[in-house]
Order: C-alpha cells, then sequence, then structure tokens
C-alpha cells in the first residue's frame, strides 16, 4: 500500500502534504500528551510492531503480496491520533531508510494508512465494543480496508487529471481498475489486520492496560 | 504489557524471512519495467523519478546490497525497530526535559 515515487503528480504530492502537516502537528500534540513513563515502551513497541508486520508480504490470489499495517491497534488503545503520527513514523523511517514508499507520497501514505485507517478502526471499535466480543477484529478489517480505498482513489485519478495526448503522465490505471484491486487485496488482507488487532486488544486487556 | 509485546515482537522478527516466500510485488508498487511490459511505455513521471530516487536508499526493499536475502531482512527489520524504538526515547527525553 505504499505508493512509491513518481507515481503521484506534483499537485497530488503538494496537497496530501498541505493536508496532512497541520494534522501531523495536532497529532503530534496528542502523542506527547499520551506520553508517559508507562505509555511509552508500549506506543513504541506498538509501533516497531507496525513496521516488522508490514515486512509480513501476504501473497494474494493475482499475483501480488500484501500486508497488514497495524494502526488500528494503536488506535483502539491510544486513540487515532497517536495511531496517525506513530504509523507516519513508521513510513518515514520505511521511506526514507528503506526506499519503501516515496517521499513524494509519504504524506499520502501516512493520510492513508495512519489517518484513514486510524480513524475508521477507532470509531468501528467505539461502535461495536459493547456489542460483540470481535469489535477488534471487524475494526481492524474495516480500517485496512479504508486505508486502501484512498490509496485506490488516488492512484485511480492521476490518468484522470494529468495526461498528455492521451498518455498517462503519472500512475497510468484508471479508477474502476485500481479500486477492484486494491479493494479485492483488502478484503483478504483486511483478515490479517483483523486478527493483529484482536490479539493486541487482548494482550492489553489481560495486562489491565484499557482506558 | 510491554513485556508481552516486546515478547511478540521479538518472536515476528524471528520469523521475519517469513515476509520473503512471494516473489511478487504488492500491487501499485511495480518496478518501471512492469509499465513497459503492459503498456508498451513508462509513464513519464514514473521514468523520471524512479533512477533517481528510489535506489539511494541505505537499505534498498529492505536489502543489504551484497549480502543473502535472508540476512538482509534480518538487518533491516532490527535497524527499523531500533530506529522507531529511538525516536520514541529521544521524542519522551524532550517532553520531559520541557515539563
Amino acid at each position: 500500500m505504499h505508493i512509491p515515487d513518481g507515481y503521484i503528480s506534483p499537485t497530488t504530492a503538494v496537497v496530501s502534504y498541505l493536508v496532512a502537516i497541520p494534522l501531523w502537528m495536532y497529532g503530534f500534540k496528542k502523542l506527547k500528551e499520551k506520553l508517559n513513563e508507562e505509555t511509552l515502551p508500549i506506543i513504541a513497541a506498538l509501533s516497531a510492531l507496525s513496521f516488522v508486520i508490514m515486512m509480513f508480504n501476504i501473497p494474494v490470489p493475482g499475483g501480488t503480496t500484501a500486508h497488514a499495517v497495524g494502526a488500528v491497534a494503536i488506535a483502539i488503545l491510544f486513540g487515532p491520533w497517536v495511531a496517525f503520527v506513530s504509523v507516519s513514523l513508521v513510513l518515514l523511517i520505511q521511506a526514507v531508510v528503506f526506499g519503501d514508499g516515496g517521499i513524494s507520497a509519504f504524506a499520502i501514505n501516512s493520510l492513508a494508512m495512519g489517518f484513514v485507517g486510524g480513524f475508521v478502526g477507532y470509531y468501528v471499535f467505539s461502535l461495536l465494543k459493547d456489542k460483540t466480543k470481535y469489535a477488534p477484529f471487524i475494526a481492524g478489517y474495516l480500517g485496512i480496508l479504508a486505508s486502501a480505498i484512498v490509496i485506490g482513489f488516488v492512484l485511480g485519478i492521476q490518468p484522470l487529471f494529468w495526461s498528455d495526448n492521451g498518455k498517462p503522465l503519472y500512475f497510468p490505471f484508471d479508477l474502476k481498475t485500481t479500486l477492484i484491486a486494491m479493494i479485492g487485496v483488502h478484503l483478504i488482507i483486511g483478515i490479517a489486520e483483523g486478527i493483529l488487532t484482536q490479539i493486541v486488544y487482548k494482550i492489553a486487556e489481560s495486562k489491565g492496560v484499557l482506558v | 504489557m510491554k513485556r508481552v509485546l516486546f515478547i511478540f515482537v521479538g518472536i515476528l522478527i524471528l520469523l521475519v524471512p517469513l515476509g520473503l516466500l512471494s516473489e511478487n510485488p504488492a500491487w501499485g508498487e511495480w518496478d518501471s519495467e512492469y509499465f513497459k511490459e503492459k503498456l508498451g511505455f513508462i509513464p513519464a513521471g514514473i521514468e523520471k523519478v524512479e533512477s533517481v530516487l528510489h535506489l539511494k536508499a541505505l537499505l534498498p526493499d529492505y536489502s543489504l546490497p551484497g549480502a543473502n536475502e535472508v540476512v538482509g531482512y534480518y538487518v533491516s527489520a532490527l535497524v527499523g525497530v531500533l530506529l522507531i524504538g529511538g525516536f520514541y526515547y529521544l521524542i519522551y527525553f524532550f517532553v520531559r526535559k520541557r515539563a
């Protein structure tokens, strides 16, 4: 789900940074409020978990792979803003050190995987937590699916707006293709995100750290 | 909880070579060759950027240049986790200092 450099137009990149920067600033403030001796190692470990889990490329029918993100687990335990900032930090390190995800796409990748994934997961969990014990699973499943839809949308609008005589300049495939692909893949990968979220929630529950 | 999580992350790091089992790239994260094959050309923006930026990463695609694939993947997992951990302790250090 990491958009590389060159796949999105400079306009898309600039707009996504303009949206992300104030959100990062507010989110960072929220993170600082939540950080204390007790939460620090947990938030750091969950972020590390997010990093490592993204290295597990799971084969999906259609000749591709995808991975869980771990955003929803952080969102449920520490709130969506902390999830957004934490996943952004992970994505920044992935982009700079490992070339996974573009620098120009860092903002949109953060908005999709961190912000949208975190917020959707958080609110789905809030709605369902008193109704079913599988609320974390469902939250994880829908959270990553929402992230995938955002990525599919951003990729799919590229040829619509940025073509030269019918030749796409950036990502070439149309919206229908990208949405079907991203949704299709993450209908399966959602299970991985769901299981991960449920496990982390169970650990937190058993240790009495839930707020 | 932190102990359980540390163990959980540790186990995942040990298992991380499993992430290499499939050679297939993620959907929408292809090399420019893919576009050439599918479209007959590489979109200008992608062609321009790929050669310039992508290969400059320290551990490109979670590999250690010149090293075995699995070794590179292990090194990448450890480097990533240490960087992330370090970042949080640094942030916390400054937060506490100011308080």
